[in-house]
């Protein structure tokens, strides 16, 4: 209560006779507290923030998680090792292929069982594309917040057709769960690899047009740069990783440093470089650095499929593994670079045929965490872009 | 550096509450019914002195453990008395990682919480404490994050019975 | 509708008696006024989606009528029959007023809009004056919606809207004061007139060199004014849900909507009346010689007579300015699927900092060009 109020005979009584102790709620009129979400069209799902805003000044954000949580980490103690992997497609779904590979690779380190080069080739393949796809609705939905609707539908344009080769190798449009322990779930069909080689093509022309109506518009980096900046120390600091760091100017990735199936020797014959942000805009590490990460790493990708197109193989696709899978005892830890960043999976498994332990480390529960640092201080249309910027999957946050 | 390098490294720095070293190993054939066990090495560190073995870590310039990339718990069985701490380090500097696992007792779990050294732990932690029932001393905001406030209960323990109703939602 | 009436007046007019001769020129002007507005929003909510469409390689409505040109009727439908839902806590009495506010004033702007060079709803001498006072006073309508709603998404659009629309009238109006002091006149009528010169090409954007930055600054001030992309921060659907009419549903929604159109025609009728020669175009000024264009004319007697044979330039002169018009429209909506939003700040920094000073210099210049102009071959 504040002064005036209390020397109010009306308030006074009031006070009196709900008891001292009762007025817990402090009235407060400078600011503003807004609930963000969890229904709002720029919290990419359903995530809450509650913000304090002083007009147009956010002056404060909590972020509130667990609207989407799923149970994915119990669930993982309650299936048997092949039938959760139906569930990791659900936790990054614009991801899920990703998600696959992580958790199958997870379970191949504890399996030790050798995978058949063809279908390493062709996980390389979905994971970059999948990566391509993500990218591209990061960048688009980024200028949907930004007030750009049309670049929007031009990266759906080209998503489209991505889903449509993944609907052709397994059949579904998003939650593909494609790439299992011990390989894949089939071979790719005839003639797939030359329309992925006609997707990279034309995607390598139409990329161009995102970079130069949104990427370089005025507009855009007026937006975006000098706002959200995350340095080198907060990043490392906070755990954050994938494009986040790279966009902080970090020089990182788990495709090159930690190399995982033949990562290495796609890096070794130079096919691909990784960008790292040099704060070309504005501060280094802020939104513009990280959405040009995004857009960059598109291409990189292309390049990479491209060379896995080059030297595809013959052979067969999965290892041989049982139907019923008995992994040995051990735990075993595999983090692989994400379209969002590091996906960990850690993986207890007493020898049975269900795991007592499947922990997801999704990246953008760890990216999230920086927002309550990054937000106070910006305007209120800047926290858009900055929660936009980190490129959050609600569906991973919260598992 | 590889996982036995970073263990000599370790040891030579005297890192506070290093226990021991847990290495992936074949079946011994001599011994019956040996599975041997497979995956990745850890260290066992004391989960008391977890938070200085993080300093050692992070800021020793030959281990440069910049990035505390996941923590989580594990509850291995129902009838097993401890829960496990599971850490997991990043250096991007030296390109190489570090499992670290501690044990609690599940009866009263409680450790002092590595916020101060890495605050990426700081969602991490509350996820843990609301899903294993651990308590971190000196953690800057012990609210739930994936649960309601008002949940009751450790989801994630193995021993966990799952509510029959919610808010008068039966869950059955 | 002068035209309308003077018909009456010259048929029945000496039978009837005064009262009701007002009764009927206030009846068919509100009605007139009322259906051109609800032609131009549907007819600009359907070009909105079939131009946002072909932008972004899509074809947008389809269905109703050849190519969805009825798709605006069936929304209009719909969102009569849907329910009026009004916020428990929100103040009932200005909630149910905003909307009406906002469109009547829109309305009240129409008046001042000539429907051809004959043909007019009211020939106010102030008539710019008229369109930008009426066209701000939309804003109290947006403001009172937004702190009636009781929602705290709707106050930030509301009072965005309240500062956007403050900073914008300034160059608005200065840069209008451009072509105003080059024609000499505040009346659309007359300033259209002016420029039929050249086979009605004179248009004032072509008679001074200060004219095309006056232009483009008056553009951008409209833009700002209509709260059209990328000055759409009243309602930016990304931040604040839908801004100031987030609680507002069905019909009273749509006359924000309706508001919205017709304030990016009545804009772009002033840009193409003050820089683009109005109803002048080669077309306008040929059918002006065949067909005549007196639409009264004093008879042999004395005695006022209509003009029937003039109508088919009458017709095309309006259509000329109703081109101009939807060409202005188009441009935005061109504008509003390319460009991101800006933030607020930068609104306020651009409206306060740059327009204002630059529309400012405008008028110096074009002030001086005029004098030397006249200092030179005025004798």
């Amino acid at each position: 209560m504040t002064r005036e109020t209390q020397s109010t005979p009306a308030a006074s009584t009031r006070v009196q006779r709900l008891g001292a102790g009762e007025v817990s709620v402090d009235i407060r009129t400078p600011d503003l507290e807004i609930n963000f979400g969890p229904q709002h069209p720029a919290t990419h799902g359903v995530m809450r923030i509650l913000m304090r805003a002083d007009g147009e000044l956010v002056t404060g954000a909590q972020p509130h998680l667990g609207y989407l949580h799923r149970c994915a980490e119990k669930i993982g103690e309650n299936v048997e090792w092949l039938q959760y992997l139906p569930y990791t497609d659900r936790y990054d779904y614009l991801a899920s292929m990703n998600n696959n590979l992580g958790y199958s690779l997870a379970v191949e380190a504890l399996l030790g069982v050798e995978i058949p080069r063809r279908a390493t080739l062709i996980r390389i393949i979905c994971a970059e594309l999948n990566r391509i796809g993500s990218h591209l609705v990061a960048f688009g939905t980024y200028g949907l917040d930004i007030g750009a609707f049309t670049p929007f539908l031009y990266t759906f344009r080209e998503r489209e057709w991505m889903m449509a080769l993944f609907e052709k190798i397994c059949g579904a449009r998003l939650t593909y769960s494609y790439i299992r322990i011990g390989g894949l779930f089939n071979d790719a069909p005839p003639g797939w690899f030359e329309e992925v080689s006609r997707f990279c093509d034309v995607f390598e022309q139409k990329w161009q047009e995102y970079v130069d109506l949104l990427l370089v518009n005025q507009i855009y980096v007026k937006r975006t740069a000098n706002i959200g900046i995350i340095s080198r120390e907060m990043a490392l600091d906070f755990g954050l990783t994938g494009t986040m760091v790279r966009g902080s100017g970090i020089d990182w990735d788990l495709r090159r440093d930690m190399p995982y199936m033949c990562y290495d020797e796609i890096w070794r014959s130079g096919a691909f470089k990784i960008p790292v942000a040099r704060g070309e805009m504005g501060a280094l590490g802020d939104c513009w650095d990280r959405s040009w990460v995004r857009v960059m790493e598109m291409i990189e990708s292309i390049k990479i499929v491209r060379w896995c197109l080059d030297n595809m193989v013959e052979g067969p696709v999965i290892a041989d593994i049982p139907k019923t899978l008995k992994v040995p005892l051990g735990e075993a830890y595999v983090g692989i670079e994400n379209p969002r960043g590091e996906l960990g999976h850690y993986v207890v498994s007493d020898g049975g045929k269900v795991s007592i332990r499947t922990r997801v480390r999704g990246p953008s529960f760890c990216n999230l965490a920086v927002l309550e640092d990054i937000l106070p201080g910006s305007l209120v249309g800047d926290a858009i872009a900055i929660i936009g910027s980190t490129d959050i999957v609600v569906g991973e946050t919260d598992r | 550096m590889d996982f036995q390098a970073i263990h000599d490294r370790l040891r030579a720095v005297a890192a506070p509450g290093l226990v021991s070293a847990d290495l992936p190993r074949k079946p011994d054939p001599k011994v019956k019914k040996d599975k041997g066990r497979a995956g990745d090495p850890f260290v066992l560190v004391e989960a008391q002195r977890l938070v200085e073995f993080l300093e050692v870590c992070r800021d020793d310039d030959r281990l440069k453990f910049e990035q505390l990339i996941d923590l989580s718990a594990t509850d291995p069985a129902k009838d097993d008395a401890q829960l496990w701490i599971n850490v997991q380090l990043l250096s991007l500097k030296f390109r190489h990682r570090l499992a670290i696992k501690c044990l609690l007792p599940k009866a009263a779990p409680s450790m002092p919480s590595t916020v101060p050294v890495y605050r990426a732990s700081q969602w991490h932690e509350r996820e843990c404490a609301e899903m294993f029932g651990i308590t971190f001393v000196g953690h800057p905001d012990p609210r739930n994050i994936l649960l309601p406030d008002d949940w009751v209960g450790s989801p994630m323990r193995k021993d966990y019975e799952f509510p029959k109703e919610y808010h008068g939602i039966s869950c059955e | 509708m002068n035209f309308f009436l003077e018909g009456i007046y010259q048929t029945v007019g000496e039978h009837l008696p005064m009262w009701l001769m007002m009764l009927i020129a206030a009846v068919t002007g509100i009605a007139v006024v009322l259906g051109m507005v609800s032609l131009i929003a549907m007819f600009s909510v359907w070009l909105e989606r079939k131009v946002s469409g072909h932008i972004q390689c899509r074809y947008g409505p389809m269905y109703v009528g050849w190519h969805g040109w009825l798709q605006s009727i069936a929304d209009g439908v719909k969102l009569l029959l849907k329910e009026d839902m009004i916020p428990r806590d929100a103040d009932r009495a200005l909630f149910m007023l905003a909307p009406g506010l906002v469109l009547a004033a829109i309305l009240g702007a129409f008046a001042a809009y000539p429907l051809s060079p004959g043909i007019w709803f009211g020939d106010i001498d102030l008539g710019v004056f008229m369109i930008i006072a009426f066209s701000s006073m939309t804003t109290i309508g947006v403001v009172m919606a937004g702190w009636a709603s009781n929602s705290k998404w709707t106050i930030y659009g509301s009072m965005r809207e309240a500062a956007q629309v403050v900073a914008y009238e300034i160059p608005l109006g200065i840069s209008l004061l451009v072509p105003v002091m080059v024609a000499g006149t505040f009346n659309l009528r007359e300033a259209s007139a002016l420029q039929a010169d050249w086979f009605g090409m004179k248009w004032f954007l072509f008679t001074n060199p200060f004219m095309l930055p006056a232009f483009v600054l008056f553009f951008i001030a409209a833009l700002a004014e209509t709260k059209r992309a990328p000055f759409d921060l009243p309602e930016a659907e990304s931040e604040l849900v839908a801004g100031f009419m987030t609680e507002y549903s069905g019909i009273r929604w749509s006359f924000f909507f309706m508001e919205e159109y017709a304030a990016m025609f009545l804009m772009s009728a002033l840009g193409a009346v003050f820089f683009l020669g109005g109803f002048e175009s080669p077309l306008t000024h040929f059918a002006g010689e065949f067909f005549g264009r007196d639409l009264v004319v004093v008879g042999a007697g004395g005695a006022k007579e209509l003009n029937f044979a003039a109508i088919p330039y009458h017709l095309v002169a309006a259509v000329t300015l109703i081109a101009k018009c939807f060409f202005g429209v188009f441009l935005m909506m061109w504008l509003r699927w390319t460009l991101p939003r800006v933030r607020i700040d930068q609104v306020m920094t651009m409206g306060y900092k740059y327009l204002t000073p630059l529309s400012l210099l405008c008028v110096l210049g074009a002030a001086l060009w005029e004098a030397g102009k006249h200092a030179l071959f005025a004798s």
